[in-house]
């Protein structure tokens, strides 16, 4: 029951923001723009857009609770609560931004697997949204988190896919799986990208959980006796 | 049919009210309502909620008919705290029972509000024990809210982080609300409220789920005169409910009021 309230009420603060909203949401299609000659590379491109936009939103709500949460767990909260319901809200904006794009960009471009793009953007989204959580966790403020951010997406735009370095960065997923949805590489393209991802999902939320769990504990005294 | 009659009788005789006063005051609430021509749950608030309000009110000018004191709720022995190299409290001693309220003073930088913190159980104590009752309610200096979201919003997220329904929290809040001379706005953020009515919101949130304990970190900045009154009647209201408070304050004029004085003495 947590879980959902703090995911809707996660979700109506977002809406909120509309200035910060508008230019998040808004983010991925100048990336896109910016190469939409290139049927790869744009999609790419939107898709770390894409990234970038859902963990920075992500990040701003994780920061904006700092406040609330340990009130929320001295009330009886759970960790897994607050932060599942807020992985569920900040989800659900990256399943809003990839019907949007994917909307767009199949209008727009002829792909080889469309169904494929749509994938990556999902992908991406779901892992940028755990991603973002553990920024926040690690970094208190929006500026710090906001430049990490900036440059973990820059770096995974600008290293080489094949290289050892970007395989160790949290969107190289997006890369494999656009590799198969748009260059036509074969299913073991696809199902490393999904191996990535789950992998960064995992180790995301695990770590934020776990980053959560350490600043979130509540002292367990025992009752007085009289 | 609505029973909030019946609800508020039997919360009147569970707090000590003879029956045939608890019918009697029961049937003159659901007329006073009445004569309203509104339903006693949206004129009152909620049943238990009035019951312990009325009772709180009915007590409060008999000195005599305050509660006697009653189990330990808050039990602080030798507790010190570190932080690093500095030393910010040694060996405190402080134990607080049901329908006392306890003051913690001192000056600038002396370990107030951590003390109220390792109460809380938000900060760990590097040495002393520390033996509280599970159900406590913490509002703390500032901060502590969302500035993005609705009084009931607050409220509905505190309540089902206490196990509440999302209505009862609402229905809650709002009654708590209006005992501190305020009606929240439906659509109006936190962020755009003054600072003093942010305070209010904070002491709400912090009673909300009816804790026996309530460790409070200087509630009162930003409140006016009226509201300033209004808490000092709700300390004693919670006091005189049987429950435990806990209250940081550099107010020494309001140490008329409390039953313990801690003085943590000068900056550590």
């Amino acid at each position: 029951m947590t879980a959902f309230v703090v995911a809707g009420l996660s979700a109506r603060e977002v809406s909120r923001r509309r200035a910060a909203l508008l230019l998040m949401i808004t983010l991925p299609l100048w990336f896109y723009l910016a190469r939409r000659d290139l049927t790869g590379q744009s999609t790419r491109m939107l898709t770390l857009g894409m990234a970038w936009a859902v963990s920075t939103v992500t990040l701003f709500v994780v920061n904006a609770a700092r406040g609330v949460d340990p009130r929320l767990r001295l009330t009886g909260a759970s960790v897994p609560g607050i932060f599942g319901g807020r992985l569920l809200a900040m989800s659900g904006f990256g399943l809003l931004l990839t019907a949007i794009y994917l909307t767009l960009v199949t209008l727009d471009q002829d792909f080889l697997r469309p169904w494929a793009v749509g994938v990556m953007m999902l992908v991406t989204a779901l892992v940028a949204a755990p991603f973002g959580s553990l920024i926040g966790a690690l970094l208190p403020r929006e500026l710090e988190g906001a430049l990490a951010l900036f440059s973990v997406c820059a770096v995974q735009m600008l290293a080489d896919p094949a290289g050892t370095v970007a395989k160790f960065l949290p969107f190289w997923s997006s890369r494999e799986i656009g590799s198969y949805a748009v260059d036509g590489g074969g299913a073991d393209v696809l199902w490393r990208g999904l191996a990535h991802a789950a992998l960064v999902w995992l180790l995301c939320t695990g770590l934020t959980l776990a980053v959560f769990a350490r600043r979130l504990r509540v002292a367990r005294y025992p009752e007085p006796e009289s | 049919m609505n029973d909030w009659p019946l609800r508020f009788e039997a919360e009147l005789v569970r707090l000590g009210v003879q029956p045939q006063r608890a019918r009697q005051l029961s049937v003159e609430t659901a007329a006073q309502a009445g004569e309203h021509a509104a339903d006693p749950d949206g004129f009152f608030g909620p049943a238990h909620l009035y019951a312990r309000h009325l009772v709180a009110e009915l007590r409060a000018p008999l000195p005599d008919t305050r509660c006697p004191t009653g189990r330990v709720m808050l039990r602080l022995t030798g507790v010190g705290k570190r932080f690093r190299r500095r030393t910010v409290l040694t060996g405190v001693d402080l134990t607080v029972r049901g329908g006392e309220v306890a003051a913690i003073v001192g000056a600038n930088g002396c370990g107030k509000s951590t003390l109220l913190r390792i109460c809380a159980g938000l900060t760990t104590p590097t040495s002393g024990t520390v033996h509280r009752t599970r159900r406590v309610g913490f509002v703390p200096q500032d901060g502590g809210t969302a500035g993005w979201l609705t009084a009931d919003e607050h409220f509905t997220l505190f309540g089902v982080a206490a196990g509440m329904t999302p209505r009862k929290a609402r229905s809650t809040g709002t009654h708590l609300a209006s005992l501190l001379a305020w009606r929240p706005g439906r659509t109006q953020p936190v962020q755009e409220l003054s600072g003093g009515t942010r305070q209010k919101l904070n002491l709400i949130l912090g009673e909300l789920h009816g804790p026996d304990l309530l460790l409070l970190d200087e509630p009162y900045q930003g409140f006016d005169q009226g509201a300033y009154l209004d808490f000092w009647r709700q300390v004693r209201s919670w006091r005189d409910a049987g429950r435990a408070v806990v209250v940081v304050t550099h107010l020494l004029h309001e140490l008329q009021h409390v039953d313990h004085v801690l003085d943590l003495g000068a900056a550590a």
